[in-house]
Parts: structure tokens; sequence; C-alpha cells
């Protein structure tokens, strides 16, 4: 019998470990919208699945069944679930470790990091790792392994949103996540996901609570510093207003920042269109609506001419007390997952 | 997925090729080419859904054959009430809420035993207010607003805590306005529809201040690229089906007029296969329905003629949620 995580082809047919299971093939009826054609070896496999679900049957050889079925199709939701309820039965009649069909939890986490980097999209395989780490509850290697997929794409939602629950579950807020977000906006700081996760872990956890001491000035020179060194980028000026927001720093603390980049008197050297649109709301608050104005026309006209409407939609707002678009006062509540 | 003819993309970008796209979506119902993305069963009931979608809106509804459509979707609700892509696979409520779409879109819902599918809904919904999948267990917004879309179709709603959805919608705003698939996941064009689509289908868009919904308008505009297309996140790049997740939204905000409609239509319909039929998700690549369908409904939010109308918040036609839900 092949052991279930190697390569070996398995004939189901014939090899004499699957002489128990009779395969169940697929019932289509008559209906010829649920008619597919498949690939021979997927019939075959698909239909000793569908015999060994039929009589509840649990084994190492279910895993190397799964494994070649989610090789040929990663997204069949069905069979990441009948693999995990294997996997605990395995773990219920042999321990988390049995040598004599060599399944382990390492092994299944390791075959699962491979999986994951052959389809990238697949979000079932996060699930599934989910699953099995907050059943282990421990995250030794958890980091290491999600930073070795940001290495090929660091953008990836899947991983990015399981990286976020190994944070809350495992209570990880610390200075290596810190230095890790550091580390991938050094590499990339147009890589939103990192800001978004940086957010994350120093304020957005905090719901209604008080920052540490420090804490938002440290973020508020990280971000400007992301964004005198690309000025057009919008993440970290988001990033830069929601950390005024939960600082409660006016935005007028930000008027030499912004015309550094934007000194709307010399159009010729306005590099970003995102220190236009804050300069706007600054002069709007400050009462100098001609400015304020100057730089909405200059946004509709020259630098965001795709959204003009939207700029006008500002310009009509000016001097009135209508709230200028701005961030939910509401600060998202990071829930505490069991 | 693979290409078997080299995908004519055209070169007439004021045209949209009405008949062609017919054929497509009816030819998917005969081919037999294995890697075709519609025909793979973990997704084939979604695949109905989306080839039905866009055959209405194309003003053709009858070209899929109506009685082999509903016992199709019949052969896939299970004795627990909800429906997996093939009669073979586990319910799931993606495919339910496409089971029961599909249902309304040819006045069939007593087909099938929606009592069962209201008590299989409900019983997803967790304490926190979002609702799971399926029994494996992935929770995010994307099952919050297709648990309440289905209950909303069968009226109801009263069978669930709506008030606790909203609540764990509400939790999933960001910083930048948007929204992701959890509290704290980044925003994404995809999970915003799903957001405003729970907010607006529970009347509760009023939740989310005029601050917070201009905000998050603005945002959704500045995912239009210069040449036209729109990304569902910053840096990323343009794809079709964001035609409808992010047009979607900010029909619901009432700010569609916020991005430049006449170049979006330009880049959408230069992504379509003209002697084919289909849409691709950006041009160069191949065609399949799901693009197809997002390439229409984003049309037809901006008007264009000839296509039925589409509703922002079920996609699905208005004739069909007049129906259902009386004129809005
Ligand atoms: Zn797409």
């Amino acid at each position: 019998m092949a052991s279930y995580d190697s390569d070996d082809e398995v004939d189901y047919a014939t090899d004499p470990a699957w002489a128990h299971i009779t395969p169940l093939p697929q019932d289509d009826g008559e209906n010829p919208l649920a008619q597919i054609a498949y690939h021979p070896d997927y019939v075959v496999a698909m239909s000793y699945l569908r015999g060994v679900m039929a009589i509840n049957y649990h084994s190492a050889q279910v895993l190397k069944l799964t494994a070649d079925i989610i090789g040929m199709n990663a997204a069949h939701y069905t069979v990441w679930g009948y693999r995990f309820k294997t996997l605990m039965a395995l773990e219920a009649s042999n321990g988390f470790n049995d040598e004599e069909t060599s399944w382990s939890w390492r092994k299944e986490l390791d075959w699962v990091q491979s999986i994951a980097k052959q389809y990238e999209k697949n979000y079932q395989i996060w699930h599934h790792r989910q699953l099995i780490i907050n059943h282990l509850n421990d995250a030794t290697g958890e980091r290491e392994r999600t930073n070795e997929m940001f290495a090929s794409d660091s953008k990836n939602y899947h991983v990015w949103t399981y990286r976020q629950w190994l944070v809350k579950r495992f209570n990880l807020f610390d200075k290596e996540e810190l230095d890790t977000m550091e580390l991938l906006l050094k590499e990339d700081v147009r890589n939103n996901s990192a800001w978004n996760h940086r957010y994350f872990i120093t304020l957005g956890r905090l719901g209604t609570d008080s920052p540490a001491d420090g804490v938002i000035n440290r973020e508020i020179e990280l971000a400007k510093v992301a964004i005198s060194s690309a000025p057009q980028n919008p993440s970290p000026w988001n990033y830069l207003k929601a950390v005024l927001r939960k600082g409660n720093i006016g935005l007028a603390s930000l008027k030499d920042f912004c015309e550094q980049f934007a000194p709307i008197d010399s159009e010729d050297e306005i590099k970003s269109s995102h220190a236009l649109d804050i300069l706007s709301e600054i002069y709007d608050e400050t009462g100098n609506l001609g400015k304020a104005e100057q730089a909405l026309v200059l946004l509709a006209a020259k630098y965001d001419p795709v959204r003009k409407n939207y700029w006008r939609y500002r310009k009509r707002l000016l001097g009135s007390n209508e709230n200028v678009p701005t961030a939910s006062e509401k600060t998202p509540i990071v829930h505490a997952t069991a | 997925m693979s290409i078997s003819s080299p995908v004519a993309f055209t070169n007439n970008p004021d045209e949209l090729f009405v008949k062609k796209h017919v054929k497509y979506i009816q030819s998917l119902d005969t081919r037999k080419d294995e890697f075709e993305y519609w025909l793979t069963e973990h997704l084939r009931l979604n695949g109905v859904y989306w080839g039905l979608t866009a055959l209405h809106l194309l003003n053709d509804p009858t070209a899929l054959p109506r009685d082999e459509t509903i016992n199709f979707v019949k052969s896939c609700q299970h004795p627990s009430g909800g429906f997996g892509a093939h009669p073979d696979h586990d319910a799931h409520l993606l495919y339910t809420l496409s089971a029961i779409q599909i249902l309304a879109m040819v006045d069939a819902l007593d087909a099938v035993d929606t009592a069962a599918t209201v008590t299989y809904v409900a019983g997803l919904q967790k304490p926190s207010g979002v609702f799971a999948g399926d029994e494996w267990g992935e929770e995010d917004t994307r099952f919050v607003y297709t648990g309440l879309q289905t209950l909303k179709i069968l009226d109801r709603l009263d069978a669930v805590d709506v008030e606790k959805a909203v609540g764990f919608v509400l939790a999933c705003q960001n910083y930048d306005g948007g929204f992701g698939v959890v509290p704290g996941a980044e925003s994404h064009s995809g999970q915003i529809f799903t957001c405003l689509g729970v907010l607006s289908l529970t009347n509760s868009l009023d939740r989310l201040s005029t601050a917070s919904r201009d905000q998050l308008a603005g945002w959704l505009a500045q995912r239009q690229l210069p040449n036209g297309g729109l990304n569902g996140r910053p840096e990323k790049l343009e794809d079709v089906c964001y035609s409808w997740w992010v047009l979607s939204s900010l029909a619901m905000l009432g700010k569609l007029h916020w991005i430049d409609q006449n170049k979006l239509v330009g880049w959408i319909l230069s992504c379509q296969d003209e002697v084919r039929g289909g849409f691709a998700d950006r041009k160069g690549n191949a065609v399949d329905v799901f693009h197809t369908v997002f390439a229409l409904c984003g049309l037809s939010l901006v008007g264009w003629g000839g296509l039925k109308e589409v509703d922002p918040v079920y996609c699905m036609p208005v004739e069909t949620t007049k129906r259902l839900f009386g004129s809005k």
C-alpha cells in the first residue's frame, strides 16, 4: 500500500488494499444539466470516496485517496471536510502519530503547505489548516509558514485572513509581528494588506481602549516615512488618517507635511492627489474656503479626473457643517475567538 | 482552465454581441470540455445561476430549458434542506442561495421543500451573528449575505437573529471605510458588496453615518484605473468581475456617478469574445460564465441599452425582485 503522503499512483480498482471498499458511481439521473465529462482517474477516485463515505470508513488509506482527489480538484469542499473527519478519527484511535501507517499531524501540516503553494487561490486549504491548528492548540512554526507564502504572494487574501486568525487565537500581538510587517512594508511599501495588518496589531485590536504611550507617534512617523518614499501611494495616507483619529489628533497637524507634496500655488510641483485631498479638508476646517476649492478643482481637472464627480460633490460640501467623508467613528471590535 | 481556440477579442468596443453571448451560455450546457469553468461539478449549481442570470439580462430567459433546470435544482437538495453544488455533494450555503435564486427567477419556489431550507440556513447562524458556510464551519461575511438573502427570498428573515448579523457586518468595517471577511480583515470589494447587501436587504444602510458611506463610496471610486477598469483592492489588477462588486456597491450607496462610466463600459466591452461569445476577466484571457454574467451585470447597472435591469442588492433581474418583494 502506498504511504498516504507519497506521490505513488494507486490503482484503486486492482489494489488489494482497496478490495474491501465498494465503489459507488455518480448518479446523474437522466438530467443532461448534471452530466459532466471527467478524467477517468477522477471518476474512479470519486467513486471510491463515495464508497468510503457510505460506510463512514476512516483510515490512513483515506488520506491517500482524499489527497489524490484534492490534487485533481482542490476546491472540492466535500473532500476536505471528510479528510478532516478522518484525521480526527485517526487521532482518536492511534494518537498523534502512528508509525505503522506513518501518519502524523506534522506530516499533514507539511502536506497542506505543499498544496497551498500549488493552489494559491484556494481557501479550503486555509480553513483546513485553521481547524488543525485550533485543535492542536499549538501555533509553533505557523507564522514562518505564512511568511513563506508571503514570499511568493505578499497580498494573498486567504493567507492574511489565516494570519489574523492565528494572531488573535494565540495572542501574538508582539514585537515579532510588528517586525514582520515592517519588513514586508520595506519590501513593498504599497502592500495594503501589510498596512491593514499593522493597524490590526497596533490599534485596531484596542476597541475603545487607549493605545500605550508612544504608539501613536511611532505609527505617525512610520506612515510619514513611507509617504515620503512614494507620495501617491494611498495605503499609508489612509493609515495616517486612521492613526490620527485614534489618537484624537486634528488633521490640521498635517498641514506642513501635506504642503510638501502638494504646494497648490505651484501646480507643477504637486506630487500627491492624496495630499491635495487632505489639504482641501484642512483649508475647509480653518475657514480658507478659497484654497479648499482650489485644491478640489485641481483634483477634478488634473490630478484625479476619473473621479471628477466625487470631487465636485466634495466641493458642494465646502463650508457646510456636513462632515467631509471620513472614517466611521466606530473602531472595529476585534472579537476574541475561541 | 484552458482554451481550445484563440479568443477573438473585439475591436468594436462600442458593440455588445448579445446573440453571441446567448449562444455561448447555451453551449456550456452541451460542451463536454472538462476544464470548462462552469462545468466543474463543485461549482455546478453556481454555474447554472450565473448562466441563467446572464440570459435573463440578455432578454432571453428561456434559452435554458425550464423543466430541466428545475429538476436539476431539485436533485441537488439534501434532506437537511440545504443544496449541494451537484446531486452527490454536501450542502453548502453558497449553493443553497444559488438554488433559491434560480427557482425565484423561473418562478418555481414551490418545487422544493423551502421550509427545510429555512431550517438549514437558520442552523448555520453562530452566536456572534455570523453564518458558517456549512457544517464544516468556515465563517465570514459572504455567508451572512448568502444566508440572509436566501431567507429574504423565502420571506423568513424572522427565522434568524437579524440584529446580531447586522452587528457582525458592522464590526467588519475598516479604517478606510471598506469591509473584509471578518473583523480586522483587509477591505475587499467583494466583501464590501456582501456587507452592503446585508445592510440593504435588512434596511440597515442608515447604520452607517453619511460620512462613513461617503468615505466608502470614495474608496470604491478609487478602484477605477486609468484604463477604465476596476480592481478589488489597492494596487491590484483590474478584473471584469469587479464591474459587479464595485458597481453594485456604489449603486447601493447611490454613487454610481462617482466613477467614469463611459471609460468603464469601453473597458468591459473590450473583454468580450466577439466570435464565440462570453467575457474574460481581462482582455487576452479565456472567457468563462462567471466573468460573463458579472460583465453583463455591470453594463446593466450603468444602463446599457437592450439589457434588462439588474438589482444591485440581489444580483437578479429587477423583474424578479419586484415580483418577490413588490416595487421598491
Ligand atoms: Zn474576476
